[in-house]
């Protein structure tokens, strides 16, 4: 009972958006030029702050979870602060840093990585706003791997680099991507820093299409300007999407196509 | 055929403080380490495997010093508590493991064969979460072999398995040391296993050695309250429960004859017929019946005492209340150390 109201909670307000929207208008949303490349904008900033997840918050999460040394809750209280800051302070604070004429602006200009109004801004803000779930899941999921597993596959004659990649990583693996799910859905949802940061995107990096902003934003900016019917069916291709994706991925885990779903008991 | 040693081998962890441990193990022997819980028992198998370092004493494998080897060096078969079976990897992937590590080729070939002398070969495709208690300890065991370790360390096999499932593994058991002629140390809270798989017991009290030696002598000879009850003794007093007792007690024939950790002896048997000849008399408070005789437990003074009633259906078993005689020999008393050690200290 209590978790089929919270169910109603998460899908009433889906229902109302999608009853709002006609399934041509829906249609029409999918195949509108600026629509896609919002869309095409969003998915390849989130995917390449899920990237810098991999690549910086899995190590943070095992440096947490596996070592100890001083100043250890220090760091996890700085990981577990961009998860309750509001964003829009986030943007600010983002904004202050890279702002035209500061040392970092100059710099990141310099190296090829402009972040005022580009794709790089927009990937700053998810990353800030979204790697501390994959620091976090890591930290977690590293921590609950059992150490008699570990020590079992050490004295069959895994040394440490083997054991952590054939039992450390397989096993918190699950746990991992669900932190990666988490922050590439953070990344997507993300409003609050980019409205301050990218509003607008100009052709930078790797996004070469025209000047526009992320699903999030033109969905703001169709509210504001009192476009409800499309900001409706703007979102709604973006929820088709996303449920199909977190679709895909649940099936892919219960099926054993995904590696991480493999040897979990299913009732 | 390697033999195996442990030279005054001493370790630390949190505070607790192991050893000196001495030990030699023959190709085919059984250890079993006995202990109260937080004795070091498992502090001694994760030592002995590398996992903890040693401070003082070596571990020598045919003579050949292995203390200082990482535990993928020693050639080890490690099953933990916990069994440490791969979540995410199929049994034979399991049984694999050891050897692919190694980079032998043909590590799922060999894996099959193992699983089929376990008996295991139905299994081969399950996840351990889908197999059963016993299955699971199988397959650890198949998975220790097949690194083709030159001594197994086994902590606590068989906790909470069924009867039959005990019997399959200690066949698997009897094989790794009958035919391999593998060492086993094994760390256990299991009377019947440890009495009928171990040709050794090593007790551990507080870290150090409290008793080495063939298990018929702790039979003989329990050295304190915990190794007396290990050993089936069922009548356990400690000096406490023997003092204040009636001049004509039992407690205070008892008091006397006991060592400084109290006495304890097994269940005397009830003279036949209510009433019978015997120098001690209870009142019967708990009956139930058992293989080797109806079980009884009476009140003589202060004392509760296990007697050994007629077997089941042989007579009448006695009635609660009923009042019975019992004789307590001279020699079935086994005086008892303290378990803090003490006594043993000054016997030597």
């Amino acid at each position: 009972m209590l978790a089929g109201s919270l169910l109603a909670l998460f899908l009433l307000p889906l229902y109302a958006l999608f009853t709002y929207a006609t399934p041509e208008a829906i249609w029409t949303a999918a195949h509108q030029p600026a629509v896609r490349a919002a869309l095409w904008l969003t998915f390849l900033a989130s995917g390449i702050s899920v990237l810098a997840a991999v690549v910086f918050a899995i190590p943070l999460g095992y440096l947490l979870a596996r070592r100890r040394f001083p100043g250890r809750s220090v760091v996890e209280s700085v990981v577990a602060l961009p998860v309750v800051v509001p964003h829009l302070m986030v943007g600010l604070g983002l904004f202050f840093l890279v702002i035209p004429g500061s040392p970092l602006y100059r710099f990141t200009t310099a190296i090829g990585f402009p972040v005022y109004y580009t794709v790089w801004g927009v990937v700053l803000v998810m990353v800030f706003v979204s790697a501390p779930y994959t620091v976090l899941a890591s930290e977690l999921s590293f921590r609950a791997v059992d150490a008699g597993t570990l020590e079992a596959a050490r004295s069959l004659g895994a040394g440490p680099a083997t054991a952590f990649l054939t039992v450390t990583f397989p096993i918190a693996l699950r746990g991992i991507v669900a932190g990666l799910l988490l922050t590439w859905a953070r990344s997507v949802s993300e409003i609050g820093g980019i409205l301050i940061l990218a509003y607008y995107v100009y052709p930078a990096g790797p996004y070469t299409g025209p000047v526009t902003s992320t699903i999030s934003v033109l969905v703001y900016d169709l509210f504001q300007n009192g476009d409800l019917p499309e900001a409706a069916a703007v979102s709604s291709v973006f929820l088709l999407i996303a449920f199909a994706l977190f679709l895909l991925v649940r099936i892919g885990e219960r099926s054993g196509w995904l590696p991480w779903g493999r040897g979990e008991l299913v009732p | 055929m390697t033999a195996w040693s442990l030279e005054g081998l001493a370790s630390r962890l949190d505070g607790f403080r192991l050893g000196p441990v001495d030990l030699r193990l023959r190709p085919g022997e059984v250890v079993a380490v006995l202990g109260r819980s937080g004795a070091g028992k498992t502090t001694l198998l994760r030592s002995i495997a590398g996992f903890l370092p040693v401070h003082a004493g070596r571990l020598l494998r045919d003579g050949v010093d292995l203390t200082d080897r990482p535990p993928e060096h020693r050639g080890l078969g490690y099953v933990p508590q916990g069994l440490g079976l791969l979540p995410h990897r199929t049994v034979e992937r399991n049984v694999s493991y050891p050897l692919e590590v190694r980079g032998r080729l043909d590590a799922l070939r060999a894996a099959r064969e193992l699983l089929e002398r376990f008996g295991l070969a139905p299994l081969a495709r399950r996840y351990p979460a889908q197999l059963s208690g016993g299955e699971r300890e199988r397959v650890a065991l198949a998975r220790a072999l097949a690194a083709e370790p030159e001594l197994v360390l086994w902590d606590e096999p068989w906790q909470a398995l069924d009867v039959d499932a005990r019997h399959a593994l200690s066949g698997v058991l009897e094989e790794m040391t009958r035919r391999e002629r593998l060492p086993v140390v094994v760390v256990t809270h299991d009377p019947p296993l440890a009495f009928a798989a171990a040709d050794t017991f090593l007790v551990l009290r507080n870290g150090t050695t409290a008793f080495l030696g063939e298990p018929g002598r702790l039979l003989e000879r329990p050295i304190d309250a915990f190794t007396a009850r290990f050993a089936g003794f069922e009548n356990v007093y400690d000096p406490g429960a023997l003092v204040g007792g009636a001049p004509a007690s039992l407690a205070a024939w008892l008091a006397p004859r006991a060592g400084p950790g109290g006495i304890a002896f097994a269940r005397p048997a009830l003279a036949s017929g209510a009433g019978g000849p015997g120098t001690w008399t209870g009142l019967v408070r708990r009956s139930r019946p058992t293989p080797e005789g109806v079980a009884v437990h009476a009140s003589v003074g202060e004392l509760t005492v296990a007697l050994r009633g007629p077997p089941p259906g042989a007579a009448a078993p006695p009635a609660l209340g009923e009042t019975v005689r019992f004789d307590v020999e001279e020699k079935s008393l086994r005086p008892l150390g303290r378990a803090d050690g003490v006594a043993e200290e000054a016997e030597r």
